[in-house]
């Protein structure tokens, strides 16, 4: 089980993410789009979409962070009194993405209008991302100084997966709950260029420096 | 001087009899798919009225076009920081229901129905949800024809006082025939994020690359005329087209095309790009002066050789010099466009309707025998309404058409009748009988080609290296415009 978890399935999920995202993008960019329904119904909306972001941008970055630069990381969560600063913001974090995702999902179950533009895609990922935020949640609540092993634990353990030679020992023995707050991340990284999940890997931000009206002109770039 | 070429459309009011002919050509060859059934990119409503959508020349509520702030014309709605944290939730987007939710009926029930006691009937059914729809709310027109009504007319925000439309003897109807306005200063490409939206340089035709755009939205409530939608069902947002592909090969676009009052003319402008901020900054009732002196005179030989070094092909020259948009935009100046305010530079232009004059018994015998307007306050549509809708709120040019429209007619009156118009008439309005009568023409038994001249682009010169080797022919590619993802539908499709 562990060596499916921590060693199949990563690259597995690596091999999907890259390569059908390039083809999706390479092929079929007509369907690349976050596929709002705001048009639809905005009152629920309103409260699920902003929380979720909010909420979870911010704790992906708290994610990713460790793994680019862990000697900064070390710094922080080395002091007791930043840790456990950023332990509640992390927590609080969380719950605010938990609040939205949930409104996300009882707003697509209720909403008659929206039956036509849900589909089996969006209610995949609206259950593997309550069960992802879910379990971050039950693991911040339960097993304290998560953010400590993350950084001791976890991060070697991607490293040594990025590097090529897996070690799943680091993560073997951690209770139940965080193999499935894995596992269930590894399958939204897998089916993410599948859905419309996409939309988070397109930065809008070329608009930043740009003049503010874009012409194109025939033959030229 | 940075001079190009736009492709524009101009309208007669006068003439537009409200029949919708257009929007529905328009509709059916273009937005007839799943997810743009309420998408009108050519739609004809009353005014006065609220319009399509609901309200939508209210931008304290829909946040669009542009505002002159210092040196700048920036966007209403946000600027930069405030679009990248408002992805998530776009504020100032219209919602369905402002449009209206778009139905079909369920025909198939008329054939199909059970035996029973009752005659079968065809309910409305919602084309977004497929659910029965009890009470349809509304649609593109709804208004339609309700120039008196409380519910609509009287909240038309152009009206200078509300009460006119609630009295029999002062109310008022005419009709407003809206597309993309194609404008020099788009708010919708503006305010994309991802840059899906542009403004084409050789014809000034403004669109939404579909595989750039990521459904952000934005363009959607910056266009303050909001004639860019939202497909639902793709994820993208999609707009008038100007009929590129129509036009491109020299014919004209499907609504001017199937016009039945024949109302449309379309035709090339020479502007001065360069010229376009600096106007946006003038004040409300400035703006159509500061319009028109954009637009360049295709005979000069300055401007011609200007727009020849942008690429302005000969022909297209050509077809600007002999434009119809020209003479009734800047010769005649009787064309006016459709809000400037809202500071966008809309490329569309329209001719106030020329409308009877309210009166006691005198005033109209006054007419009759005089030929002008003694006072423009007389007139059955309330110049202040025109100026509001056309003018930026600058009555005088309102007047300047009215008296020039006025004067065409009485002179054209008196040469059918034998009986030649007083030449003052013409003269006070700053006409002469020449222009009289060419624009009696270009209004009445002018045909298809003087209405509409529209040179071809000749697309193959200007990339020759894209078709190299095809030999004739080109590579079909099949369009998934649909997801397809990992996907099965939610509902039946119909
Ligand atoms: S009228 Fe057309 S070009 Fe002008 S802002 Fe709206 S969508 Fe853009
Ligand atoms: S087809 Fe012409 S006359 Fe009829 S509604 Fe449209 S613009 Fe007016």
């Amino acid at each position: 089980m562990n060596t499916f978890i921590f060693v199949a399935l990563p690259y597995l999920v690596l091999a999907l993410l890259f390569l059908v995202t390039i083809y999706r993008y390479l092929t079929n960019r007509l369907t690349w789009s976050a596929y709002s329904t705001e048009l639809l119904e905005r009152r629920l909306l309103y409260w699920g979409s902003n929380p979720w972001h909010y909420g979870i941008i911010p704790l992906l970055l708290f994610h990713l962070v460790p793994f680019l630069f862990p000697g900064l990381a070390a710094g922080f969560l080395g002091n007791q009194q930043t840790l456990l600063v950023l332990e509640s913001l992390g927590l609080g974090l969380a719950l605010l993405a938990l609040l939205g995702i949930l409104i996300l999902t009882l707003r697509r179950v209720n909403t008659a209008m929206l039956k036509r533009s849900t589909y089996f895609s969006d209610w995949l990922i609206l259950f593997l991302l309550l069960v992802q935020v879910g379990s971050g949640v039950y693991i911040a609540v339960a097993l304290r100084w998560g953010s400590l092993w993350y950084l001791h634990a976890a991060v070697p353990y991607f490293w040594s997966i990025w590097s090529a030679n897996p070690q799943p020992e680091y993560l073997a023995d951690l209770p139940a709950v965080v193999k499935v707050h894995a596992a269930c991340a590894f399958l939204i990284l897998g089916v993410l260029p599948f859905t419309k999940l996409v939309h988070l890997l397109y930065l809008p931000i070329d608009f930043l420096k740009d003049q503010p009206i874009l012409y194109r002109w025939r033959g030229r770039e | 001087m940075d001079v190009r070429a736009q492709i524009v459309m101009a309208f007669h009011l006068d003439k537009c009899i409200g029949c919708h002919t257009c929007s529905l050509a328009c509709k059916n060859i273009w937005s007839d798919r799943r997810g743009t059934e309420y998408m009108w990119w050519n739609n004809v409503e009353t005014r006065p009225g609220v319009g399509y959508p609901r309200g939508w020349e209210d931008q304290e509520r829909y946040r669009g076009g542009g505002v002159a702030e210092g040196k700048n014309v920036n966007l209403k709605s946000m600027g930069k920081g405030r679009t990248l944290a408002s992805l998530f939730f776009q504020p100032n987007l219209p919602r369905i229901e402002d449009y209206y939710e778009p139905f079909d009926y369920d025909y198939g029930n008329l054939a199909g129905a059970p035996e029973g006691d009752d005659q079968p009937v065809a309910r409305a059914l919602s084309q977004v949800s497929g659910q029965p729809i009890e009470h349809i709310q509304g649609s593109a027109n709804w208004d339609d024809d309700l120039g008196g009504s409380r519910l609509y007319a009287a909240s038309d925000p152009n009206l200078p006082d509300a009460a006119i439309v609630e009295s029999y003897a002062t109310m008022f109807m005419q009709y407003l025939p809206r597309i993309c306005n194609h404008c020099l200063h788009p708010s919708c490409v503006a305010s994309c994020p991802s840059r899906a939206l542009y403004k084409r340089g050789e014809d000034g035709v403004v669109l939404v690359d579909q595989n750039t755009c990521r459904g952000w939205r934005f363009c959607i409530s910056a266009c303050p005329y909001k004639k860019v939608y939202f497909n639902w069902k793709s994820g993208k947002a999609e707009k008038c087209i100007f009929c590129y592909p129509r036009v491109e090969t020299g014919q004209v676009n499907a609504c001017a095309q199937s016009c039945v009052g024949r109302i449309r003319f379309v035709g090339v402008l020479l502007y001065d790009a360069d010229g376009v901020a600096e106007a946006l900054l003038q004040k409300d009732a400035d703006l159509v002066e500061a319009t028109r002196a954009l637009i360049l005179d295709p005979k000069d030989r300055e401007v011609q050789k200007a727009a020849a070094k942008n690429g302005v092909s000969e022909q297209w020259i050509e077809a600007a010099i002999g434009s119809p948009v020209y003479a009734l935009v800047k010769e005649f100046r009787l064309a006016l466009p459709l809000h400037p305010e809202f500071r966008t530079m809309p490329m569309t232009y329209y001719i106030p309707s020329l409308s009877p004059v309210l009166s006691t018994m005198g005033d109209t015998y006054r007419l009759m025998e005089k030929g002008t307007i003694s006072l423009p306050e007389t007139l059955r549509v309330p110049v202040d309404y025109l100026a509001r809708l056309l003018a930026g709120g600058n009555r005088g040019i309102v007047e300047e058409v009215m008296r020039k429209l006025y004067a065409v007619r009485v002179f054209m009156r008196g040469e059918n009748l034998g009986q030649p118009a007083d030449p003052a008439i013409l003269q006070q309005a700053g006409l002469d009988r020449e222009g009289a009568l060419r624009l009696y023409r270009l209004f009445t038994i002018a045909g298809f080609n003087e209405r509409n001249v529209i040179p071809p682009q000749q697309r193959e010169g200007q990339t020759p290296e894209l078709r190299k080797q095809e030999a004739g022919f080109g590579i079909l590619q099949r369009v998934k415009s649909e997801r397809n993802d990992l996907t099965r539908r939610g509902g039946k499709d119909d």
